[in-house]
């Protein structure tokens, strides 16, 4: 036993280091509620159909600037913000840049009449039974999601925002 | 300072060894009379060393009992401190509630303190402890009673707790293989050596403790499992009656069939709850399917194979491969699934239809009769805004209106725009008749008679529970209470016995109950004729 003593004792204490380091750093660092996306976390990935059945994945948008807007037409907010992202969306698209709107799983009827009277030229997106609107953890409509080039958050919107608060977040978002 | 380990036996002992590992006698210089302390069989703890190195003195200090035992004690005062109040609420809720009492208590930190960085640290230091003090006891014991000498000194016999000297006539050889053979028959192992004898039962009691601290680590190995992603997950899901919905973050999909619920009757309820709805079960009738295809494929549906069937009630949870859907609520406000109209010309008094109108994506055209209907909008929750322009208020068809353009005899050939509200207390609140001014007195579109109205009448709320961890916080305490049993329920005990010219000398050890201890010996003399008084061989100490 004497000979294995000093080797058994480093590897215990070694043990004791990274998990009871990973134990109270897991303590330390973990917010409530660890699921959700956080500014600095990576987007959670999805595959979503727009109104004219091409997909759209979150993935494919690496390497350019994503603002992700979940919105309904329920909401009045929402409503508010679609003409200014249309006009943000005009002034910014010859730059690495995209705007994702999902709509809040509502139905074809209504999304289509709300395009087309708002005349949107930007993708919408339609989750189905707030598949995606769980992903991202939403609690309150509008959320916006500023998405860097590499995927990560920049920045988290909820609520409505102003055509300046959208423009300013996005210029943000181009210099990173 | 050099000390002289090497027993008179020849045995050469590590420093700090209290009996000698091989003839037992007692190390150390003082000659007393008392009983022996066999903790650990008198050997050396392993982390007892000179010059210790920094390791060494980590080592050192959690291998310390007395140390472990205050930091159990500092982690109970706090996990008591920590029931004071209720756990994770606001900074607002403590202080509201509480008053400044509250608002120390969340500043302190022991709002959340099961989850605080010192909290966990005093666990890590519990379980360190708990494989380092282990460690260091259970190798040394498990040296020393596995290469027991027979022959023991006459100091280390007649300093047991249990003790008898007398004499012996005849043969001595011959003596103790007769008792050998006794012993036997009360299924001790048996070892002799001559004139000498050990007799020994249930040392596998000894390895209890040990693994009982097994079981520990491994249920604290299983708590600290749960903060890897995905080990545990708790999330809320609605259900509504027919519906279909996916479990979030696995791959299967939940439909409720059927929700039920049982109110108590008026006589059932005292007084003060009379009148009252109070539920008295309520369950919801549930399939589990499992995507097979296309699965979170967008624009798809997921092909799904029905895994389970299963009525969810409260503590009774559907369960299956770890995930477990548990009834945690319902919603009793009625939402309309679907209407089957019918459409009249006003003018003929003839009834055309009904057609088939759900409330979630509809088809948009349809032909009844002679006319023709197309659909332009549909809300959900129908409302006016400030503008006077129609607006949904949600998603869920709680006030549901179509705009339909109706082309057909009588009505101009471009169509013309008739707005229909499904439910009766929304067509007069809106006033439907007002706002299709010219097309109400030619046709009317309506339900005739409540078996062409579905609704879909509960929401079930579910509870989804993802514990992979549970499976080892069971086996942990499967070990831990195997450990308790084997240490509580069996005794480790051993006699030893040595006939010098005549003399015999017996003494005999139990880690408990030395009450059974000094019968088994009395029993075993009187198999040899020799009568003897249980209590009499009892040499004081500190008896359990």
């Amino acid at each position: 036993m004497g000979k294995y003593r000093k080797p058994i004792q480093i590897v215990i204490m070694l043990g004791v280091l990274l998990l009871g380091g990973y134990a109270i750093g897991e303590a330390l660092f973990a917010s409530s509620d660890s699921d959700r996306p956080e500014v600095g976390s990576a987007a959670p990935n999805f595959t979503l159909l727009d109104l004219t059945g091409k997909q759209h994945q979150l993935s494919d948008y690496k390497g350019k600037a994503v603002v992700l807007n979940f919105w309904g037409s329920f909401c009045p907010p929402c409503v508010k913000e679609m003409p200014e992202f249309e006009r943000q969306y005009l002034k910014w698209k010859d730059k690495p840049f995209e705007i994702l709107a999902v709509n809040l799983s509502e139905g074809d009827l209504t999304v289509n009449n709300f395009v087309k009277d708002f005349d949107l030229s930007y993708p919408i997106l339609r989750d189905a039974n707030k598949m995606i609107e769980r992903r991202y953890g939403l609690e309150q409509y509008p959320s916006t999601f500023f998405i860097k080039p590499d995927g990560t958050i920049m920045d988290i919107f909820v609520g409505g925002m102003t055509e300046q608060d959208i423009d300013e977040r996005i210029e943000k978002l181009l210099q990173t | 300072m050099f000390q002289n380990t090497k027993c008179e036996c020849g045995h050469q002992n590590p420093p700090d060894t209290l009996l000698c590992e091989s003839c037992g006698k007692p190390q150390t210089e003082v000659a007393e009379d008392a009983p022996l302390e066999m903790r650990y069989d008198g050997m050396a703890r392993r982390s007892q060393k000179r010059n210790p190195n920094p390791l060494d003195l980590v080592w050192n200090f959690f291998s310390s009992v007395k140390i472990a035992i205050i930091i159990i004690i500092i982690t109970l005062v706090g996990a008591a401190i920590g029931t004071i109040y209720p756990q994770g609420n606001t900074a607002e809720y403590y202080e509201q509630t509480y008053g400044w009492g509250g608002k120390l208590y969340h500043q302190l930190g022991l709002s959340s303190m099961y989850d605080s960085w010192w909290f966990v640290g005093l666990l890590v230091m519990i379980g360190t402890s708990l494989v380092i003090c282990s460690l260091d006891r259970v190798l040394p014991l498990y040296r020393a009673l596995s290469k027991q000498q027979i022959r023991k000194h006459l100091m280390f016999i007649t300093r047991q707790k249990t003790v008898y000297t007398g004499p012996v006539e005849g043969n001595a050889e011959q003596w103790v293989q007769e008792l050998a053979g006794h012993m036997k028959r009360r299924r001790y192992r048996v070892h002799t050596d001559g004139t000498a004898l050990l007799a020994e039962k249930n040392r596998f009691s000894r390895w209890g403790p040990y693994i009982n601290h097994i079981g520990l680590i491994v249920l604290l190995l299983a708590l600290l499992a749960r903060t890897i992603p995905d080990w545990k997950m708790e999330e809320t899901i609605a259900v509504r009656d027919g519906e279909t919905v996916q479990v979030p973050g696995t791959n299967y999909y939940v439909k409720n069939e059927k929700f039920t619920v049982e109110y108590y009757e008026e006589k059932e309820l005292p007084d003060r709850l009379k009148n009252q709805e109070r539920p008295k079960m309520y369950k919801t009738e549930a399939i589990l399917y499992q995507c097979v295809q296309s699965c979170g494929e967008p624009g798809i549906d997921p092909v799904l194979e029905p895994v389970k069937n299963y009525d969810i009630i409260v503590n009774h949870p559907l369960s299956h491969k770890g995930v477990k859907l548990y009834q945690i609520g319902y919603d009793d406000q009625p939402l309309l699934k679907a209407v089957k109209p019918v459409i009249e010309d006003k003018q003929s008094g003839k009834v055309y239809g009904p057609f088939d109108l759900p409330m979630k994506d509809p088809q948009t055209e349809f032909t009844v009769g002679p006319y023709s209907l197309s659909l332009k909008a549909q809300y959900m929750e129908f409302s006016l805004n400030d503008e006077g322009n129609p607006v949904t208020l949600s998603r869920d068809p709680k006030a549901p209106a179509f705009i339909f353009m109706v082309k057909g005899p009588g009505i101009d050939a471009a169509g013309e725009p008739y707005m229909y509200f499904p439910l009766q207390k929304d067509k007069e609140r809106f006033r439907q008749d007002v706002i299709n001014r010219d097309l109400a007195p030619k046709v009317e579109i309506r339900v005739d008679g409540m078996e062409n109205v579905s609704f879909t009448s509960y929401t079930s709320y579910l509870l989804v529970r993802v514990d992979r961890a549970l499976t080892y916080v069971w086996a942990g305490l499967g070990i831990c209470m195997l450990g308790l049993l084997m240490g509580a329920y069996w005794h480790h005990r051993r006699i030893w016995l040595r006939v010098d010219n005549g003399v015999l000398s017996l003494g005999a050890h139990t880690n408990k109950n030395h009450f059974g201890m000094r019968a088994d010996v009395a029993w075993a003399l009187a198999q040899m004729k020799i009568e003897v008084d249980k209590d009499k061989l009892d040499n004081g100490g500190y008896n359990s």
